[in-house]
């Protein structure tokens, strides 16, 4: 017979003060299966726990049941205490007489009462539990970062420094992300590339790291610790082992696609690469617009290959790769120009948005550095900054603020002012949003050193007028409208998630939010992970940010995935569901139920199985079973149905 | 000959700015040595100017015009003449602009047009005689060219 | 009996004629002579506007200068208006070096002329700030001492409430004045407990009185001082004590426009801080100058000693 300890808590008096905590442990001590019971004043204290390690071994106990408050707060805290005495955890049990009962009643008699009736039921249970072993899972001591932006690369240095190996899936023909792109970084002005090439360069020679550029995931199965991913990798057209990057393929293509890197504002042929600190540094075919492709005409570039290095015939390949951790860093994009119908909907030429800039400021981009307008490439010396373009629009666009456009206007406008001295930048904003460390001074510097005329409010409308583009907006802090006819305006449109990612968070199975951002577990204790357990996010690709918090949250990822990698196995509850072979009649309704994808069918022996990695104990399987095959351990049916005769006062 | 008669102004143009609206306030930042661009509008100054009640146009935004180079509006303004020159601006202006400095600035500039706004003529000679010489002084130097 | 050179300003002569007297008779009463400089002009009252950054410099420097050339270099002065002008004339001197090389080019060249010298023949040396300007108040805080007033005290102040005014220029701008604090001041109250008297605190103690607008703009003025004036009434104030002639010219005589405008209105007595202490160091009541006041003085003047008038030392 199982000796069964009950010790009931007053919780000072959050519990004593409704319920008579003396009679339930009396009652209790009559109870069927009770050995000992007692009460004290707060069981999770140090005397408290101290109190059950002791009457566990003076009484002989096989069991115990603390009653208490809820078991979200303290079942782990007396599991331990127990295990110290050397009894098993699954052994100890919480009773809620606290959240269930004296936290809700007022009336004392009623509220004893029921406070019995639950120890009662607990008691119930305790008597059929068995001892249960944590399961354990192994653990594929392998990454998966997704994404080649400054968040992917750091959280793949992160974790290939720790020794751990490491798979960087990015779909562009290079890594970098949209930080390639950017000329100076606020607050210090560092020139982008020259900070973050290094790294690059260092996932690029890692030996940890392996580097999959223009590829894509094509499906991922398993669970955390498992993961089995199946990659594609696009045919780049050019066998890159053989490839030295001599460039002149790139030189000789006849054709012109406009530059995605440079925001359109240049072209490349057909055979590129991106730009010149590409890593790695091959180039790619794009097959849409390549002449040979489309009318199997030209290969100019085979010919003027000295290697042979051209190969028309590659297909796209997929490899398969187990990992144990999945780490989602898809980062941004911003709303297209064209969406913005009252700015000219991208078809006023001299209308562009901050990346764009970005290139014209850049001393590699299409125009040296130096600043000229698309139209005619002329300097612009009346240049308008539109700021919240798209953003902070609950009505018509997006409803969150961008973070970082306060920051990069006031930066745009800054860079500008050095290298067009006499001209005049005005930057329209609603607020100026500056709260990171160094922000506030920048801005102020920039404010009362470059002249910038800030207007205090949104432009309404924008468009072209001969060779000017005139804006309207207006200056809340006068009340008087203003009407510009500028050279050049840069809008600085809303943040928005990379395109892609909508549809790889199916293959993943992981959450976003309503505005297409990945969703984190909590918004303020759990940043860095998905509620789904194995995948974690960094960047942009959870919500608009600026470098330095980038860089902090890839870290943060990384950090995670080390630390599940640092442990021998993952441990899974064992409370869960298992199948009586010899009950099952193979039906399969447990697992059109089931919503964790854990119950399978074993073809062979014709019944059902749970894998005991994925089951998380909810028990809808449990409840489908027509023939009682599936019970859940340690709340078989014969434990719910003595639980719920107890509960109703019967013995 | 019949006299054209024009239609009535707009009440509230927009201010159409171009690179040349700025002398005003180049002028303004050259003889007040102040940086006018410095400031963000908070509005401290205005809500702690002990005149501010008397005032058409307060304090912060006569910076505000004068950093979009509204001069007329500025030269125009009671807003000179009321202002008591207490320095309770400048104490708590958070960007450090002298502001009672700018505005001895733009009253002198507004005297220099010939904007006089107090003559010895208007003054009561029973007060002259009783108060102390830093009033009379005071106005004279600061409202009276 | 240290002499120490002072600056008196315009209004010393004749309008604020009680401020210098007592504040004199209070200074011998400490152990100090107010040492009047031989030859002084007239400060320029505020400080230089822009443009005029260095003409009006002149006048005060010439002042600093003289006293520096006499050998001295401490220089007292009690009108507010002209320790704002000073002070900040010698701290323009002082850090700014352009300006400083145009003033003295300026002094240099009525050098022939003025005979002020007094006991310096040697060569022309540049005025560099050397003097220190010293506000009465800042003298008798940082020099003599509060503890000097409190030891020769003969009509302590006790149970009196008196509510300090600052006005605005002797604490203001603080870069270049540096007296206290300009948003929490704490020398009148402090200088009104070593009189024995209790200080009260009220909200308007900073808020300005109108200054010059009392002439042009004299309903402005009416309407501030009536805030100050009822402010310290409304905290318990039987009177209110202040340092700059013209914040005592506003306070008190346009208490006769305050009362015509607001039915509400009671006269509250302003006292110059050196009357106050020179009455509580035992000077006659003939001698400070209370017929001058509009405000009546008497209700103050019966809680002191309980004599009102001739009343002399215990």
């Amino acid at each position: 017979m199982k000796r069964i300890g009950v010790f009931v808590c007053h919780c000072g008096n959050n519990i004593a003060g409704t319920v008579d905590v003396k009679r339930v442990a009396r009652e209790a001590r009559e109870m069927r299966g009770v050995t000992f019971a007692l009460d004290y004043i707060y069981m999770c204290s140090e005397p408290g726990q101290a109190l059950v390690r002791e009457k566990i071994k003076e009484e002989n106990l096989d069991a115990v049941i603390i009653a208490a408050c809820s078991p979200t707060l303290h079942e782990s805290t007396f599991r331990t205490a127990a295990s110290e005495a050397g009894l098993n955890p699954w052994q100890c049990e919480i009773a809620n007489i606290r959240e269930q009962c004296s936290w809700v009643h007022s009336d004392r008699e009623k509220a004893t009462a029921k406070a019995i009736k639950i120890v009662g039921t607990i008691v119930e249970k305790t008597r059929l539990n068995e001892s249960l072993e944590p399961i354990p899972v192994s653990i594929t001591r392998k990454a998966l970062v997704i994404g080649g932006g400054i968040a992917g690369i750091q959280a793949s240095l992160d974790i290939a420094d720790s020794g751990h190996k490491v798979i960087l899936v990015e779909k562009e023909p290079s890594i970098g992300g949209h930080m390639a792109q950017l000329s100076e970084t606020f607050p210090t002005l560092d020139c982008s590339q020259c900070i973050l090439t290094p790294k690059m360069v260092a996932v690029g020679k890692h030996p940890n790291i392996e580097l999959m550029t223009y590829s894509e995931i094509e499906q991922v199965s398993g669970y955390v610790g498992n993961f089995t991913v199946r990659i594609k990798r696009k045919a780049p057209f050019v066998d890159w082992s053989a490839c030295t990057g001599c460039g002149i393929c790139m030189e000789k293509c006849p054709s012109k696609i406009p530059s995605l890197f440079d925001r359109e504002l240049a072209t490349h042929g057909a055979i590129y690469v991106p730009f010149p600190q590409a890593v790695p540094n091959k180039p790619v075919i794009e097959k849409d617009s390549c002449i040979y492709f489309n009318t199997g005409k030209c290969r100019l570039c085979e010919k003027v290959c000295e290697i042979g290095a051209i190969n028309f015939e590659q297909e796209d390949t997929f490899v398969e790769e187990e990992v144990g951790a999945i780490i989602t860093a898809t980062g941004f994009e911003t709303l297209p120009v064209n969406d913005l119908d009252e700015y000219g909907a991208g078809e006023v030429p001299d209308v562009i948005d901050g990346l764009a800039f970005e290139r014209l400021l850049s001393a590699s981009g299409p125009t040296v550095g130096e600043i000229k307008r698309p139209s005619d490439g002329m300097i612009p010396r009346e240049i308008v900054f539109v700021q919240c373009s798209g953003s902070r629009d609950p009505e018509r666009y997006k409803p969150y603020c961008s973070k970082i456009c306060c920051m990069y206007t006031t930066k745009h406008a800054l860079l500008y002012k050095h290298r067009v001295q006499d001209g005049q930048p005005y930057i329209f904003y609603i607020d100026i949003r500056t709260g990171g460390k160094g922000y506030e001074e920048f801005y102020h510097n920039a404010q009362e050193e470059e002249g910038i005329i800030y207007l205090r409010g949104k432009v309404a409308k924008i468009f072209r007028d001969g060779k000017k583009t005139i804006v309207w907006g207006t200056d809340t802090l006068t009340g008087r409208n203003i009407e510009i006819a500028a050279d050049l305006v840069v809008l600085a449109t809303a943040v928005i998630p990379m395109y892609s990612t909508a549809e790889l968070v199916k293959k993943l199975r992981i959450q976003t939010g309503p505005n297409g951002f990945l969703s984190e577990a909590h918004p303020k204790l759990r940043p860095v992970e998905s509620i789904n357990s194995g995948f974690y996010i960094a960047g942009a690709a959870q919500g608009p940010k600026d470098i330095p918090e980038t860089v902090a949250q890839a870290s943060g990822a990384a950090c995670k995935v080390i630390s599940l990698f640092s442990r021998n196995h993952l441990e899974q509850d064992p409370a869960i569901a298992w199948v009586d072979e010899e009950l099952c009649g193979g039906c399969r309704i447990c697992i059109s139920v089931c919503p964790y994808d854990a119950r399978e069918f074993d073809e062979e022996n014709g019944t059902a199985t749970v894998n005991e990695a994925l089951c998380e104990g909810c028990g809808s399987c449990v409840a489908a079973c027509a023939c009682g095959a599936t019970q859940q351990r340690n709340l078989s049916d014969s434990q719910i149905k003595s639980m719920v005769t107890a509960s109703l006062g019967g013995e | 000959m019949t006299e054209k008669v024009g239609l009535a102004p707009p009440v509230s143009p927009p201010i159409r700015l171009t690179r040349g609206s700025y002398g005003f306030k180049q002028r303004v930042i050259d003889l007040s040595a102040q940086s006018i661009d410095a400031c963000y509008q908070c509005g401290n100054c205005s809500s702690g100017c002990p005149l501010a009640q008397e005032m058409d146009i307060l304090p912060n935004r006569i910076i505000r015009l004068l950093q979009l180079g509204q001069k007329d509006d500025i030269i125009n303004s009671e807003t000179l003449w009321i202002c008591a020159s207490c320095f309770q601006c400048t104490v708590r202006c958070p960007r450090g602009i002298d502001i009672q400095a700018v505005m001895d600035t733009l009253r002198q500039i507004a005297l220099e047009e010939g904007i006089d706004h107090f003559g010895p003529g208007q003054i009561d000679p029973e007060q002259a005689a009783e108060v102390p010489q830093p009033g009379l002084v005071g106005v004279y130097r600061k409202q009276s060219t | 009996m240290t002499k120490v050179a002072y600056y008196p300003g315009c209004a010393m002569n004749d309008r604020a004629s009680h401020l210098d007297r007592s504040a004199r008779d209070a200074a011998v009463k400490l152990g100090f002579e107010l040492d009047e400089l031989d030859k002084w002009t007239c400060c320029g009252a505020v400080p230089p506007v822009s443009e005029e950054r260095v003409m009006n410099l002149i006048a005060p420097s010439r002042i600093l200068k003289s006293v520096r050339d006499s050998g001295r270099d401490t220089l007292i002065t009690i009108c507010d208006f002209c320790y704002n002008t000073l002070k900040r004339t010698n701290f323009s001197v002082k850090s700014d070096i352009i300006t400083r090389k145009r003033v003295n080019a300026f002094l240099a060249d009525d050098e022939p002329e003025r005979d002020y010298i007094e006991t310096d023949d040697s060569l022309w040396k540049d005025y560099t700030g050397e003097v220190k300007v010293y506000h009465y108040m800042e003298y008798l805080r940082d020099v003599l001492g509060y503890e000097k007033i409190t030891d020769n005290l003969k009509r302590p102040l006790n149970g009196l409430n008196i509510a300090p005014y600052y006005g605005c220029v002797m604490l203001r701008p603080l870069n270049e004045i540096q007296l206290d604090n300009p948003e929490n001041p704490s020398i009148i109250e402090n200088f009104i407990i070593s009189l024995g008297a209790e200080p009260v605190k009220y909200s308007y103690r900073t808020e300005c009185c109108g200054s010059y607008l009392s002439i042009s703009n004299p309903a402005a003025s009416t309407r501030l001082c009536y805030r100050i004036l009822t402010s310290a009434r409304n905290s318990g104030a039987d009177a209110i004590v202040v340092s700059c002639p013209l914040c005592f010219y506003n306070l008190d005589s346009r208490q006769q426009a305050i009362d015509e405008a607001y039915p509400d209105f009671k006269a509250l007595p302003i006292f110059y801080f050196s009357q106050l202490l020179s009455v509580a160091l035992g000077v006659e009541y003939s001698r400070q100058g209370f017929e001058k006041h509009y405000a009546d003085v008497s209700p103050v003047l019966d809680k002191i000693g309980g004599i009102s008038g001739k009343g002399d030392a215990k």
